[in-house]
């Protein structure tokens, strides 16, 4: 089942000199996939991504999300489509800091009124599932770069999100950590069937992917599925 | 959550919040406590004008108050005097003959108003006995006894049982005087009222202007509640529409004003304080919304609608406001009661020579205390919008840059 697909995808940024950070994209996301976009800096990787998430609204073509174009919606539109079908993971965590990690998982889920013995129960198995069933009532700045991360995880698998948008989730984290938080998310994508789909210059990512789409000046220059 | 959130966030910068914090408090407290003050002073003044010098209401012949004329009496004074002890909600009335009259002593003359009184309704409405600091009330003089102020008998150079002699109209318009014997001195710590004023007994003076018995010049009467004073004038003319019935708000001294000034002045103090203390938490919140710009984009980016994200901003400023104004409130309060009970001593600061009170007993009525807290929360939703709409205007993608 396809969860995204775009068509003449393009962004192009105002200035002295128009930038043309995506060109004419074409590309496909089914579900279930653990897919990896890579690419020299400025090559369009997170602006794409942007425009998939509904964060950024393109200049041509259209983004399809689940059936929706996401031209169609309003920015509100957008804000509540983006809480009901898409996770992110973002490369500095962005964990809310006066929150221990269990609500900041189970925020997302106070954003779209789900009960409180639902909410409780599906934090427990997230914050279980990520490894963090021991840190549940400590705030961010008691945490490890890892475990913050985990935590972002958990909060993304939260309101279950069609797919998860990954920008550089792995920027920050020592090499022990991003095994593990690969682990995760490999077992999650795996498991659960998950669609992961991340924004990345990190070769232990890119080992992982089982399909890695190569951006250069916008534009898509490799599509490999391993 | 958002309530929990947005009390947690004020706690983020526990110096900052606190410093704003404190400010509100301290600046209601000084802006309460001065309306308080002014309040205070302005109340006692009013009791002091409506006890011992005008009373709730008087009754004049028309033209009266104009002029002093001698033969501008209310014939039916007495009757109306009876007439008025029939109502419940009268306390108690003075029937008074008045005259302006040139004061003449050994060392020196001078104009004053001659009022002739009934001793005991008179201290039935002005307590004028409680007054006499020196000699008695109307007593130990056989004839013809003068009360003067304290400022009169030192301009005078006046002592107990010294002679003075009133000189004024009679009703023909002929000068008459009459000898008088000062029975008592007294100070009503009206400095200004004390020197314009002597009492005499009005059968006295009465019988050397030649006003009918039963006639008078002016009825003073004194209510059970202040505030039917109005009304109650109101219903008197009517009652009574050849003579003129004034409540106390109308007898001159531009006590309506006062009023009416003493009411604004609350809100017009406490209003420019707190103007002042809006752009201050303005200050404040459009600090904490600029380090929160990554945040709050996130917090966009993951489905926090802008409805919630100007909630919590929204939320932040009130706690902000609803911590340090009821603080400055009861700081206020306390003050209030402590000063309240206790007066501030301003002798010597020249109130008396103004006709106010040297000691002020600081007062604000529960009315203002509420006008007050109200004033706080506008004040914080207004402070809270700018903050909020800037947060709104930030686009995730750009917030999270």
């Amino acid at each position: 089942m396809k969860v995204i697909e775009t068509k003449n995808l393009e962004k192009i940024f105002d200035g002295p000199v128009p930038l043309k950070a995506v060109n004419n994209v074409d590309l496909t996301i089914e579900d279930g996939e653990f897919t990896a976009v890579v690419g020299p800096s400025g090559s369009g990787k997170t602006t794409l991504l942007n425009m998939v998430g509904g964060l950024d609204r393109p200049t041509g073509g259209v983004a399809i999300v689940n059936g929706q174009d996401l031209n169609e919606l309003s920015e509100n539109e957008l804000i509540d489509f983006r809480l009901k079908n898409i996770g992110f993971v973002f490369q500095s965590y962005n964990l809310i800091p006066v929150l221990t990690a269990k609500e900041n998982t189970e925020f997302i889920m106070l954003l779209q009124d789900i009960k409180k013995e639902i909410r409780d129960e599906r934090v427990e198995a997230l914050l279980k599932e990520v490894g963090l069933e021991d840190k549940m009532d400590q705030r961010p700045s008691q945490l490890s770069g890892g475990q913050q991360q985990r935590v972002a995880v958990a909060r993304a698998l939260a309101s279950k999100p069609s797919f998860i948008l990954a920008d550089e989730p792995t920027a920050n984290l020592d090499s022990t950590s991003t095994s593990n938080l690969l682990d995760i998310m490999e077992q999650l994508n795996k498991e659960e069937g998950i669609t992961f789909i991340f924004s990345t210059h990190d070769q232990r990512v890119i080992d992982r992917a089982r399909r890695v789409i190569t951006l250069v000046d916008g534009q898509i220059v490799s599509d490999e599925r391993r | 959550m958002l309530f929990k959130i947005a009390w947690k966030n004020i706690w983020r910068n526990k110096g900052r919040s606190s410093i704003v914090i404190i400010a509100i408090a301290l600046g209601l407290w000084a802006g309460v406590f001065a309306s308080a003050f002014v309040s205070g002073m302005m109340k006692q003044k009013v009791d002091s004008v409506i006890e011992k010098e005008i009373s709730h209401i008087q009754f004049h012949a028309k033209g009266f108050r104009d002029e002093f004329a001698a033969d501008l009496y209310m014939k039916e004074g007495a009757q109306i005097d009876m007439a008025l002890h029939t109502d419940s909600s009268v306390k108690s009335t003075s029937g008074r003959v008045i005259c302006m009259a040139m004061l003449g002593s050994a060392n020196q003359s001078g104009a004053i108003k001659a009022i002739g009184v009934d001793p005991a309704a008179e201290t039935s409405v002005t307590g004028l006995s409680k007054s006499v600091v020196e000699g008695k009330y109307f007593e130990g003089i056989k004839r013809n006894p003068i009360l003067v102020s304290t400022r009169t008998a030192k301009k005078y150079k006046l002592k107990l049982r010294s002679k003075v002699v009133l000189t004024f109209q009679d009703l023909n318009g002929d000068m008459v005087a009459g000898a008088f014997r000062v029975a008592g001195i007294f100070n009503t710590h009206n400095g200004m009222n004390d020197e314009m004023n002597v009492f005499v007994k009005r059968k006295d003076i009465g019988k050397l202007i030649g006003i009918p018995q039963g006639a008078y010049h002016e009825l003073a009467v004194m209510l059970k509640q202040h505030g039917i004073a109005e009304a109650t004038a109101s219903k008197y003319q009517e009652i009574y529409p050849e003579q003129e019935v004034l409540c106390w708000l109308d007898l001159g001294l531009g006590m309506r004003y006062m009023m009416e000034m003493t009411g604004s002045y609350t809100t017009i103090l406490v209003g420019i304080i707190l103007v002042a203390l809006l752009f201050s938490i303005i200050n404040t919140m459009l600090m904490a919304v600029l380090e929160r710009t990554k945040e709050i984009g996130m917090l966009m980016a993951i489905g926090m609608t802008k409805g919630k994200v100007f909630t919590v901003i929204m939320v932040e400023t009130m706690y902000l406001a609803l911590i340090g104004g009821p603080l400055g409130l009861l700081l206020s309060y306390l003050l209030i009661q402590f000063f309240g009970e206790k007066g501030v001593d301003l002798s010597g600061a020249g109130y008396e020579e103004m006709g106010m009170a040297s000691i002020v007993y600081p007062f604000l009525s529960t009315a203002e205390y509420i006008q007050v807290f109200v004033m706080v929360i506008v004040m914080a939703i207004l402070a809270a919008v700018y903050p909020a709409i800037k947060a709104l205007r930030l686009k995730p993608v750009e917030a999270m840059r």
